[in-house]
């Protein structure tokens, strides 16, 4: 049993040298209102059918709140609302993408999966910037990608769950622990 | 030297294998601390640690703990091979536990990942006045003096292959003991040690350094050399590490097998004898004196080794403990709690709720499961749990050290020190604990035994380590039968440092009285010491042990002894708690905090303009918290008559919360709230509970605090 264990790990270790270049360029897309987003497949661990949260008091409206990942407890955002839009009901399509940035784990609420999609490098192109800095989403899409008629924006999943959220959070643990 | 090989996985050996020699050498000298000598048998074993941790150190180029593991090894040679009588056994024990904390300072610097820099000069100077000193009585009474243990210096490296005239050679065969760790190391140290003298030095395996699969090599196999050396049969002896060696074969050989041996290790023969013809004189000597060993000698030295292989499958018992990453063992123990949701979701699925449905079988079946999972879970539990031994031993120390600092005379009595606890909590209690001890020594027993004997009792103080397992509590408790604590004088130097309200004696009850020296501030002892005293030491105890959820009690009968008794959970991961609801949310208090839970009417509230609302119970008055308004949560109930006040206690202030309604009540898994999500204050940590869903855990402390906040 405990062999098993560790022999899973070796492999997992190995698939993760393999997947360096197997997963380059693959993409999870999921649809969130009209719009189509993609992110790179190497951040994801897992997807995960809606389930209960337990939400958490004085927290950002988008921290949904925890879930209970096969014992291990981790928090969920809801990307809708992350991205300033109006919270929709959750149904059969919702669903979790569990999401690994920088050993953090957190799930990603999305309205609904579409595909897994390869997007070659050179059809990404940057998002356009015509005098639209202030606009908010900009800031976690860092490419546009077309494929055919659909155009898939590409979201960098570190800004997405906003990296001064991490910092702070760390540095306040960190505080803690000083004290 | 050092970049040869990798040193990190030597370096984990060596730290590992030291500070379990270190450990075994303490118990040692403690155990024998009172007698009046080291019988042969500790002193072969305190020589034996030395000298391994000399070789082990010297390998690693740790040189400040080579220089003085090697100084206390001669002093431990020299009492092992001339039995000196009058050794003062004081001063013996501690020069080697001087050594001891040097060597643990030094493998905690290297723990730590810094350089082990500490200055060795005083302790070997210190330790060579000594040996001086038994070795100038041993010369008044005219024993003749042992030659003493050669110190080897870490000078060459390399070997010259020109025999001269009066060159010896030898064959050197090495068999260790079968349980024998790193044996590559002593190996590579013997060839350290033979280095100095050799003229050309050859070895198999000979990638002991390299290749750590040669340890094993060397221990199934022996470890032979070919050795050419001006050095004599009994010099290169005394060089070579037999503290391990199960057996040494020594052969003197002849410049002709020589070159014929040469050729098994693998080198051409050609080579040394280029060298020949200088020393060809020479070597006829020795032909004629000694005859050479026959080529069949290493065919039955294969054989021995033959049987060293079957011994080290006969000793099981070396290899029954492995050391497991903790992180594994938190993931097993998700895991059974995991295991142990989806089991009552199986159990108690509604799927199985049909009327009339034969499920007998199923029952059985499921009974059987529940068994195993409550097994699994009671197993993991376990292992997390180490008794409280090494906590002790380190007491020994420090009742050893203070009291002979102090020049009392006191005994130590353990009792239950295999009582076991939880990892985590044995980390959190030994400062507390030597706290305690120190204070017992210090200020518990009495500085003169005329006082001790005036009052009846022995003028040998005692002092109590008493561990006991009671009802999901452990209890430690450091005894003294000193002088005990004295109320009027605690009371006054409370009152005079006005660490407590202005009220007459005998309205404060005993424990209240001697909870005082808990206070931040507090030390009756007239004056600071080195050990205790500082007035900074019992608030800190305190803090420390309700850190993990625990208290201190406190009990003494002046002239008779006091006792302090640390009563800490099992274990930090499991808390008793009752769940209870606040709109569609659960959370859990821990058991220990709450006082009461009590229905009141709206009569009981007194609100304030501010907003500030009260409770007033039995005509004493509380802060009151709505949990639902301080959190947001919707779909609750505002109203105090429908719902139930819990009136929560955490160090002496009260706070009474609203919640909905009671769940149940439960033992809970501590989980940390995700990094990610913000500190709430108030809150913990969470659990998961029965049917998977996650409820958050108040933290009553985090409550008080923010309530004052707010004001």
């Amino acid at each position: 049993m405990a062999e098993d264990f560790m022999k899973k790990e070796e492999t997992d270790e190995m698939e993760e040298l393999l997947e360096d270049d197997s997963q380059k360029g693959m993409f999870m897309t999921f649809q969130i209102g009209k719009e189509l987003f993609g992110i790179s497949i190497s951040y994801v661990n897992e997807i995960i059918a809606m389930q209960s949260i337990a939400a958490i008091p004085e927290v950002d409206d988008y921290i949904k709140g925890l879930i209970n990942l096969r014992g291990k407890i981790i928090p969920v955002i809801d990307v809708r609302v992350r991205f300033k839009m109006e919270p929709c009901e959750y149904t059969d399509r919702t669903c979790i993408i569990v999401i690994d940035v920088k050993s953090t784990m957190i799930g990603l609420i999305v309205e609904r999966l579409a595909d897994v999609d390869t997007i070659a490098e050179d059809s990404i192109a940057p998002p356009p910037s015509l005098g639209r800095k202030e606009h908010e989403h900009n800031k976690y899409v860092y490419g546009l990608a077309r494929t055919g008629d659909t155009v898939t924006l590409l979201l960098d999943p570190e800004k997405l769950i906003k990296q001064d959220d991490i910092v702070t959070a760390m540095e306040e643990v960190r505080k803690e622990e000083q004290s | 030297m050092a970049e040869e090989f990798n040193t990190e996985s030597m370096l984990d050996m060596f730290l590992y294998e030291s500070g379990q020699l270190l450990e075994k050498l303490e118990g040692i000298i403690l155990e024998k601390q009172d007698a009046d000598c080291f019988d042969d048998a500790d002193i072969n074993e305190i020589f034996r640690v030395m000298h391994t941790i000399k070789g082990s150190s010297g390998v690693l180029m740790y040189e400040n703990i080579t220089k003085v593991t090697h100084k206390l090894e001669d002093v431990f040679y020299y009492l092992r091979e001339s039995h000196p009588d009058d050794v003062p056994h004081m001063e013996l024990v501690e020069k080697v536990l001087a050594v001891s904390d040097f060597v643990t300072g030094e493998l905690d610097k290297l723990k730590n990942g810094d350089t082990p820099d500490g200055d060795e000069k005083q302790l070997v100077e210190d330790l060579d006045e000594f040996l001086g000193r038994l070795k100038g009585e041993i010369k008044k009474q005219g024993i003749q003096m042992p030659q003493a243990n050669k110190h080897v210096e870490p000078t060459q490296f390399y070997i010259t292959p020109v025999a001269g005239d009066d060159s010896h050679f030898y064959r050197i065969s090495i068999h260790y003991r079968s349980d024998t760790q790193m044996s590559n190391l002593r190996a590579y140290s013997a060839t350290y040690a033979l280095k100095e003298v050799a003229e050309d030095l050859l070895y198999t395996p000979d990638d002991i350094l390299s290749n750590e699969a040669s340890a094993d090599v060397i221990v199934a196999e022996g470890f032979h050399m070919l050795l050419q050396t001006k050095s004599t049969k009994e010099e290169v002896i005394a060089l070579i590490d037999s503290s391990e060696a199960e057996e040494i074969n020594f052969d003197e050989l002849s410049k002709e097998e020589y070159g014929r041996a040469l050729g098994e290790f693998g080198r051409e023969e050609a080579e040394p004898v280029a060298a020949a013809p200088a020393s060809a004189k020479g070597d006829e000597n020795k032909e004629a004196k000694k005859e050479g060993p026959k080529p069949g000698d290493y065919v039955v030295k294969t054989k021995e080794a033959g049987k060293g292989k079957t011994l080290a499958k006969n000793q099981p018992k070396q290899q029954s403990i492995i050391s497991v990453n903790v992180e594994k063992m938190d993931a097993l123990m998700d895991l059974i709690g995991e295991l142990v949701i989806a089991e009552a979701v199986v159990l108690q699925n509604p799927d199985l709720k049909v009327p009339g449905l034969e499920l007998s079988n199923f029952q059985k079946a499921s009974g059987q499961l529940s068994k195993i999972t409550t097994e699994l879970q009671e197993v993991i539990m376990s292992m997390r749990m180490m008794p409280l031994t090494n906590t002790f031993q380190k007491m020994r120390r420090i009742v050893f050290d203070v009291s002979r600092k102090l020049g009392k005379d006191i005994e130590l009595e353990v009792v239950g020190e295999n009582t076991e606890v939880d990892k985590n909590i044995i980390e959190h209690i030994t400062d507390p604990l030597m706290h305690l001890v120190r204070n017992s020594v210090d200020h518990g027993i009495e500085e003169d035994p005329a006082d001790r004997t005036a009052v009846g009792k022995p003028s040998k103080g005692k002092i109590t380590l008493e561990a006991k397992n009671e009802g999901g509590k452990v209890y430690i408790s450091v005894k003294d039968d000193g002088k005990g604590l004295n109320k009027e004088k605690l009371y006054q130097k409370a009152l005079d440092k006005g660490l407590i309200e202005n009220k007459p004696i005998n309205e404060f009850t005993d424990k209240e009285i001697f909870r005082f020296i808990t206070l931040p501030g507090f030390s009756t002892k007239e004056e600071v010491t080195e050990y205790s005293g500082r007035g900074v030491g019992m608030d800190v105890v305190v803090k420390n042990i309700q850190s993990i959820s625990g208290r201190l009690d406190i009990s003494s009968v002046e002239f008779e002894g006091s006792e302090m008794t640390l009563v800490i959970p099992l274990t930090l991961a499991i808390i008793n708690g009752i769940v209870v609801q606040v709109g569609n949310s659960p959370f859990v208090i821990e058991t220990a905090s709450i006082k009461e839970f009590v229905r009141v009417g709206e009569d009981s509230l007194i609100s304030e303009p501010s907003g500030e609302e009260y409770i007033v119970l039995r005509g004493e008055c509380y802060p009151f918290i709505r949990l639902n308004e301080r959190y947001d949560l919707p779909d609750s109930n505002d109203k105090i008559e429908e719902g139930i006040i819990v009136v929560l206690e955490h160090e002496g202030s009260q706070v009474c919360v609203l919640i909905d309604k009671l769940l149940q009540e439960q033992e809970i898994v501590v989980k940390p709230i995700p990094p990610y999500v913000r500190k709430v204050k108030g809150l913990s940590g969470c659990t998961q509970l029965g049917d998977g869903s996650i409820a958050l855990i108040l933290d009553i402390a985090g409550l008080l605090l923010h309530d004052g906040e707010r004001r």
